[in-house]
């Protein structure tokens, strides 16, 4: 038989490989315009509550575009526009929706109980899970720091 | 003129981030996940080292609609908890002010989950 | 008969008494799309889920192919079947319906050629007189299981491969039917399939007045995402369109195909650990059991009008062939891979389908239909399958195959 090192050399060399260009324009492309979506969502809710922070409209413009997001994975576009985009829908924080309505809408033929709910977080748990662990370690620096 | 400016900004630092994971993925085959928790984490490094800002003033939504947003949202949360509550604020800061995002994820989740399904796919 | 250390020849002939395939819409769309039996409009098939949707399609398959061989349940001695679902569920749930013995078979997208082959190996020992082997896969339940949910925005590799929504039944037997006893079978097939259509279409209708009823009496309008809602709530659903299998009384065949043989292929692993490039992960194995097959059987690619692997995919072909170019084999024209030849390029699959489903759809279409025709004397069919589940390769395990390979010929009756 074929040497197995050999055809893993063949393997690596000659398996098609995503086309660079293309997909990273790809990105660069819907992800500009998402985040410019931002942009005007948050703009325009300044321009509707002039008297609110700036916290607050940043919390507000993350809430709208996860509805945003949600929206269309729910109607099933947002996977079209990621099979397009790749990391230009996936990156933004609609993209973060994305990932965790889609396994609930997944798996709610299993039942709300154990499908939805139980299976949200089997794409987006990681995210969670990273971001407490490093926001504690954030606090103790910020804790010796400060 | 200004406005247009701005948002030629927020289209290509943002549009750069997304490229930059783009690259990411064509490179390293890495799941959507991985990617993710990294440019959270990038966010969060940022923060902590305090550039985050000056980029936010440059180019705002750029970097805070990605996920890298999400991560100084953390960091930002944690350090204020902390110089607020002590230990505990330091332990509730990030999660509190990341929460409108979280609660919002899970929030649509489930009540889409409740309506719609999953469709077939053709491509 | 044993033959060399893999392969046995059959003694008895084995007849494939008949065959029945059922696809999805966008198989329907693809090359083999005319040939196969059923293609179904809607890929759920008026199931809630796409579980029970492949479920189904693999019930209905048997159901399909058991008509066509002129013969009831009564005549069919054992049932070989499998699927890519967790503990064979689809296959298992399908056989709820038939009061025959079952036999549940995993060898991933090899399964039906393992079926094919312990199906012969059964009937020339005298072990059983009539058997089904069938497979089904299905792409929205593979992507569950396998990958993501469908939903979920992320992009296919290149490598990738497409799994087919598709089941396919083949009826082995020791008798072949005359061609009046053939005729009359599918005429009698066919009749079942109208006044069973004509049944769903009635309980449809039912189901639609049912639902009508309760829309009208309900305290809200119909349409609308705000209605859907509604009515998802209110446990009040929309009936399912009707697309029930159907029988083409016109076709004849003019040669009888039979199984004489194959080769049993070995656990392969050539330390491919990329999950989304199959096709290389596989090709060592569909290569270690041709070689297998050609040494056992002293015979050699000119032997046979065509070689049909399972689904390399396209570059998993061409890995293939490179290995066997390594052993101073070339296939030339006589050799196509189902899963590559399965979707047109612009349905973009990027490598082509995959599946349990795959070769036993192409083989109970395209393949049996070539051979009925007398277009090919003699073939042979080597389905790959990788051997992973969701957490081999999350271990760092590497994605190992097995191949196994049947010879079918033709003659003329």
């Amino acid at each position: 038989m074929t040497d197995k090192a050999e055809y893993r050399e063949y393997v690596k060399k000659n398996a098609p490989g995503s086309p660079m260009f293309r997909s990273v324009f790809a990105a660069f492309l819907v992800g500009g315009i998402i985040c410019c979506i931002g942009e005007g969502v948050s703009d325009a809710i300044k321009a509707i509550f002039p008297d609110m922070g700036e916290t607050d409209i940043g919390s507000w413009t993350t809430v709208v575009m996860i509805f945003l997001g949600s929206l269309l994975t729910a109607v099933g576009l947002y996977d079209r526009l990621g099979r397009f985009a790749g990391g230009g829908s996936m990156i933004p924080i609609t993209g973060f929706a994305n990932s965790v309505v889609s396994p609930a809408l997944e798996y709610n033929r299993e039942g709300v109980f154990f499908g939805v709910c139980a299976k949200m977080f089997v794409i987006a748990g990681p995210i969670i899970v990273f971001g407490v662990v490093a926001g504690v370690v954030a606090g103790v620096i910020g804790l010796f720091a400060g | 003129m200004e406005t247009f400016l701005d948002y030629l900004k927020v289209f290509a630092v943002g549009g750069a981030l997304c490229a930059l994971g783009q690259v990411l993925i064509n490179k390293t085959k890495m799941s959507s996940a991985r990617i993710l928790v990294l440019f959270m984490l990038l966010g969060l490094v940022l923060e902590l080292a305090g550039a985050f800002g000056y980029m936010k003033e440059f180019a705002s939504a750029g970097v805070t609609v990605p996920i890298t947003g999400f991560g100084s949202t953390l960091a930002k949360g944690a350090m204020q908890g902390a110089k607020e509550g002590g230990v505990l604020g330091a332990m509730a800061g990030g999660l509190k002010a990341a929460a409108p995002g979280v609660t919002a994820a899970v929030l649509f989740g489930f009540l889409f989950a409740l309506v719609f399904r999953s469709h077939s796919k053709k491509t | 008969m044993r033959a060399g250390r893999q392969s046995f020849k059959a003694e008895k002939p084995v007849y494939v008494r008949s065959s029945y395939s059922i696809v999805g819409p966008k198989e329907g769309d693809g090359r083999f799309g005319a040939l196969f039996d059923t293609v179904l409009k809607d890929d759920l098939w008026g199931e809630r889920s796409y579980e029970k949707a492949e479920s189904k399609m693999h019930r209905e398959t048997i159901r399909g192919a058991v008509g066509l061989a002129g013969t009831d349940l009564d005549g069919i001695d054992l049932m070989l079947a499998g699927d890519l679902l967790n503990e064979l569920s689809a296959s298992s749930l399908a056989m709820r319906y038939f009061k025959v013995p079952f036999v549940g078979l995993y060898n991933a997208c090899s399964t039906f050629t393992e079926g094919i082959l312990l199906g012969t190996a059964l009937i020339d020992g005298g072990a059983a007189d009539a058997v089904t082997c069938s497979t089904s896969s299905h792409f929205a339940s593979a992507e569950r299981q396998y990958r993501y949910p469908l939903e979920l925005g992320n992009q296919r590799t290149p490598t990738s491969q497409w799994t087919v929504t598709g089941a396919g039944c083949t009826v082995l037997s020791s008798e072949m039917p005359t061609p009046e006893e053939d005729v009359r079978a599918r005429e009698n097939f066919a009749q079942s399939m109208r006044e069973m259509r004509e049944n769903c279409l009635n309980s449809a209708r039912e189901e639609d007045r049912e639902c009508k009823r309760r829309a009208e009496n309900a305290p809200f309008s119909e349409e609308g995402v705000l209605g859907r809602l509604r009515r998802r709530l209110a446990g009040i659903c929309r009936p399912s369109s009707v697309s029930e299998p159907v029988c083409d009384t016109a076709y004849r065949r003019t040669h009888i195909a039979k199984i004489t043989g194959g080769t049993f292929g070995k656990v392969v692993d050539f330390g491919i650990d990329d999950e989304s490039n199959m096709g290389a992960a596989m090709a060592p194995a569909a290569a270690d059991t041709l070689l297998a097959h050609f040494a056992d059987t002293h015979t050699s690619p000119s032997d046979y009008d065509m070689i049909f692997t399972g689904d390399l995919g396209r570059f998993g072909s061409e890995a293939f062939r490179f290995i066997l170019k390594n052993e101073g084999i070339e296939l030339g024209d006589c050799y196509a891979d189902c899963g590559a030849e399965f979707y047109f390029p612009h349905q973009k699959t990027f490598q082509g389908g995959s599946g349990a489903g795959c070769v036993g759809t192409v083989f109970n279409s395209y393949i049996v239909k070539g051979l009925e025709r007398g277009e090919w004397k003699k073939v042979l069919v080597l389905a790959t399958g990788a051997l992973l589940n969701k957490d081999t390769p999350l271990q760092k395990e590497n994605i190992p195959a097995v191949s196994h390979a049947f010879v079918a010929e033709s003659e003329k009756r």
